[in-house]
């Protein structure tokens, strides 16, 4: 067991990889009443094309990881919601572009919920009846998402900003897409992506990290598993363009949502200069578009925008991109008014005063994030799975110059790369 | 239980709470100030903290005031407005990082006083100059966030059940307030309310995290103009006893799912001692994915991906909600009201009664572990005049027996049926 020291946070993380390739970390929390586990694995939406060193290539129906996350909870005992509320623990999961994660959060009987956690993702049962019977719930899910404009602006912007790169499929699929699912299309992406050298699991809370991992290490032994080549997530080119320029939906809606992307050229590799790149973009919006900047109390002031007004930047395995938006009155002027003081920002360039309170209020945001273990371990896993480090960004948030920023600013604000999303009211079109 | 000992004080007839705690990185700050829900004012109450947030005397501006939370390490600050029972609660929330992680030049909590008493006692509000720019601003605001409820369409169906169950009662208005009311609120018509409002509300302030009640109280005395005369508390009344025969509203707008709503009226409420059993009756219902909702409504038959209730213990009501294909009405409703049926003989399991006792006890347990939470339980002692610790709640939750939530079920009534659908047929 490694022992990792972040004196300057007061946090220790410890840390063993297991024989069979399982990453396990804990983080004990003095004081904490909960331990909050998750366990996940490196497989969502996007790897619905791959390939198993030696193996053959496999093509899978869109909202197979999700689905699959849904039907592990069935175990041939029951569901094991029922297991999980027996030994008083929350339990849930959810699915993303490029994970899916397990979790509980219990206060007592820690080890047996652990092992619980651990034995049935590593433990499918898939029927054909099951398979079945989960498609009419989980198209009454995609039916939720569909009546819901926020999701729907959200992405129909990727939509419109990706037309190959599967991050512009919607995670749960189609009502179509999981009609053709099977069981063995199941086995088949569970024997790839669930094997534990593709996993990492996370505890954190009242835990002492000795026993976690001496229960893990048991746990583990006891269960076959060969080894297994390298997973080859195969992805065709996507073009650097957008695909749609804009693209627009009708919902009933008190005021239009409007959502604009900026598509990134350069394709990094997952690592430390994507990290740095995440950070600094990150930074850079926020100096530009933060509730506390001249840009968005003008835009405030003129009824452009209100408070739902947000942006993001995302990035993963071959894709990047920012989005920027909420509801407003008028999509065009709000795009306009943005693209022209963007551009006005891009020749004077970002002043120090303004970037050193943006850092500041990020590491702010940091320690702040640090105070809630659900956050920890999910910001943990993502950066891992981005073969980076949670805890190293502090440093890098320190390290970064105003130089760099602004150089990143006139970088990524391409208006070639935009793409607009709209939801709108039958009657608003 | 760790989160037993809030220190208790007063000043300026505000109740102060104080748990000293090294276990954050953070001091969380809570001020809630309440007053009943009335029509006549639940408007302007919700307008006020939108205006306040606005600027205050020494950073009149808002972007001069945002800025300086900024500089504050990024401190969090965010008010919200909900209703418990028939009060009406205005919250602002302050989130600041403990001085001892960042090299700051004054005490963190100290700014942060600072800044609260001002937005409370001093906001730009007051100014002149500034008044009707934001009255005016946040007017806007507010009537779009009461035009948005229907944007989501969970949420909307949740609220209009309310809204028709209670349609008698002050319960039945938003917390945001009403629509219709914004234009007719002045800017002198709304200074008056705020002075008025600070004077009367009940008010109070919790800090959770590394100081001492003698600390908070010096820095509300330093930093909280206040001249308040009387302290007031908050008198609970429990849902109103409607004899009627369950009442079933169907409304259309373009929706692809269809969205059941039921409320359920009952005389058991916080202070009462079945609250425990209620408790229960809530989480073997619809509380969890155990539940009989769940279990019946989604597993075995497929027909909804979320059927769950909720218990709200101020008001004595419990909600019951779902997404359903359109068509799948009467047989979703009859499912539900044989798992409401089942509830009344008494029909649980001991499986039910021992994993719903575990998974209200986690919840319970954990909310030591984050201090808004605590804020949050603590805060129900003022609402409801009882006092009832977490380790007394989990005690009474485990002696809770079978026939306890058998006799608790009898005071749950059905009262209303909402079904939000489709225009088909129209």
């Amino acid at each position: 067991m490694q022992t990792i020291q972040h004196p300057e946070l007061q946090e220790t993380l410890y840390y063993e990889k297991m024989p069979n390739g399982l990453d396990v970390y804990v983080l004990p929390k003095g004081g904490f009443q909960k331990t909050y586990a998750t366990f996940s694995t490196r497989y969502g939406s996007i790897d619905n094309h791959f390939r198993v060193v030696g193996g053959e290539d496999h093509q899978v129906p869109d909202g197979v990881a999700h689905f699959l996350e849904h039907k592990m909870f069935e175990e041939p005992t029951g569901d094991i919601f029922a297991t999980f509320a027996t030994q008083g623990a929350s339990a849930n999961a959810f699915t993303s572009f490029d994970r899916t994660v397990y979790l509980f959060s219990a206060t007592e009987q820690i080890e047996a919920n652990i092992e619980t956690l651990v034995n049935f993702v590593q433990n499918p049962y898939f029927t054909d009846e099951n398979v079945e019977k989960e498609k009419g719930i989980i198209g009454q899910e995609i039916k939720m998402y569909q009546d819901n404009p926020d999701w729907r602006v959200y992405f129909g912007v990727i939509e419109a900003m990706y037309g190959v790169h599967p991050v512009h499929i919607d995670i749960a699929g189609t009502v179509e897409s999981i009609s053709t699912i099977t069981k063995e299309t199941l086995y088949t992406c569970y024997n790839t992506f669930y094997h534990p050298s593709n996993m990492l699991l996370f505890v954190v809370g009242g835990v002492d990290a000795e026993k976690v991992m001496s229960l893990i290490r048991e746990n583990q032994a006891k269960k076959n598993y060969g080894e297994q080549g390298e997973i080859n997530r195969l992805f065709a080119d996507e073009p650097t363009a957008v695909y749609q320029q804009r693209k627009t939906s009708q919902l009933p809606v008190s005021l239009p949502k409007c959502l604009f992307g900026l598509k990134e050229k350069k394709i990094l590799e997952l690592g430390e200069e994507q990290l740095r790149r995440d950070l600094i973009t990150k930074l850079m919006l926020d100096i530009m578009l933060g509730s506390s900047t001249p840009l968005y109390q003008k835009l405030y002031d003129d009824d452009l925008i209100s408070d739902g007004f947000g942006f993001e930047f995302n990035t993963g395995k071959n894709y990047a991109f920012s989005i920027i938006g909420g509801d407003t009155r008028d999509p065009d002027q709000l795009i306009e008014r943005i693209r022209t003081a963007v551009e006005e920002m891009k020749k004077t360039g970002f002043d120090e005063a303004h970037f050193e309170r943006a850092r500041k209020k990020k590491v702010g945001n940091y320690l702040r994030m640090l105070n809630s273990p659900e956050s920890i371990a999910n910001e943990f896993t993502n950066y891992k799975f981005r073969e980076s480090d949670l805890f190293a960004v502090l440093p890098v948030y320190e390290s970064i110059t105003l130089d760099e920023v602004n150089a990143r600013l006139r970088e990524h604000f391409d208006w070639e790369q935009l793409a607009i999303s709209i939801v709108e009211s039958p009657a608003q079109a | 239980m760790i989160m037993t000992s809030f220190e208790q004080g007063r000043v300026h007839q505000m109740r102060i709470h104080v748990l000293p705690t090294k276990r954050f990185k953070t001091f969380a700050i809570s001020l809630y100030i309440g007053v009943p829900l009335e029509e006549s004012s639940v408007t302007k109450v919700a307008l006020t903290p939108f205006v306040m947030r606005r600027g205050t005397e020494s950073y009149p501006e808002t972007l001069q005031f945002r800025e300086h939370l900024d500089d504050m390490y990024g401190a969090g600050f965010g008010f919200d407005v909900f209703k418990r029972g028939d009060y009406q609660i205005v919250q602002f929330r302050m989130d600041v990082i403990n001085d001892a992680f960042v090299a700051a030049e004054d005490s963190l909590l100290q700014q942060s006083f600072a800044f609260l008493g001002e937005v409370l006692t001093k906001p730009a509000l007051k100014q002149p100059e500034y008044r009707n720019r934001y009255i005016d601003a946040e007017k806007e605001t507010l009537r779009k966030r009461l035009e948005a409820i229907v944007n989501d369409k969970i949420r909307y169906a949740a609220e209009r059940c309310i809204e028709e169950m209670c349609k008698n009662e002050p319960y039945r208005l938003h917390p945001l307030g009403e629509r219709k009311a914004i234009d007719g609120i002045s800017s002198e018509g709304l200074l008056e309310h705020y002075e008025h409002w600070l004077q009367s509300a009940s008010m109070d302030l919790y800090v959770v995290g590394d100081t001492s009640l003698d600390e908070v109280q010096r820095l509300v005395e330093q930093h909280f103009q206040l001249q308040r005369t009387n302290e007031t508390t908050y008198h609970m009344t429990p849902s109103a006893r409607v004899s009627r025969d369950v009442q079933t509203i169907v409304e259309k707008l373009d929706v692809g799912q269809g969205k059941l709503n039921m409320g359920l009226r009952t005389s058991i409420t916080y202070s009462d001692d079945q609250y425990a059993a209620a408790l229960m009756y809530n989480g073997i219902l619809g509380g969890y994915p155990h539940s009989k909702l769940f279990v019946n409504v989604r597993e075995k038959e497929s027909l909804a991906y979320y059927a769950s209730s909720r218990f709200d213990g101020h008001k004595g009501i419990c909600t019951l909600q779902s997404g359903i294909e359109i068509e799948n009405y009467e047989k979703a409703v009859d499912i539900i009201k044989k798992q409401l049926d089942s509830m009344q003989a008494g029909n649980i399991s001991d499986l039910e009664l021992s994993q719903t006792k575990a998974m209200i006890s986690n919840h319970v347990r954990e909310l030591g572990d984050s201090a808004f939470e605590m804020i949050g339980y603590d805060f129900n002692r003022q609402l409801s005049g009882k006092s009832r610790t977490a380790a007394e709640l989990l005690k009474q939750v485990e002696q809770v027996t079978i026939e306890d939530i058998k006799r608790a079920a009898q005071t749950f009534q059905l009262d209303t049926i909402y079904y939000l659908r489709d225009r088909k047929g129209e």
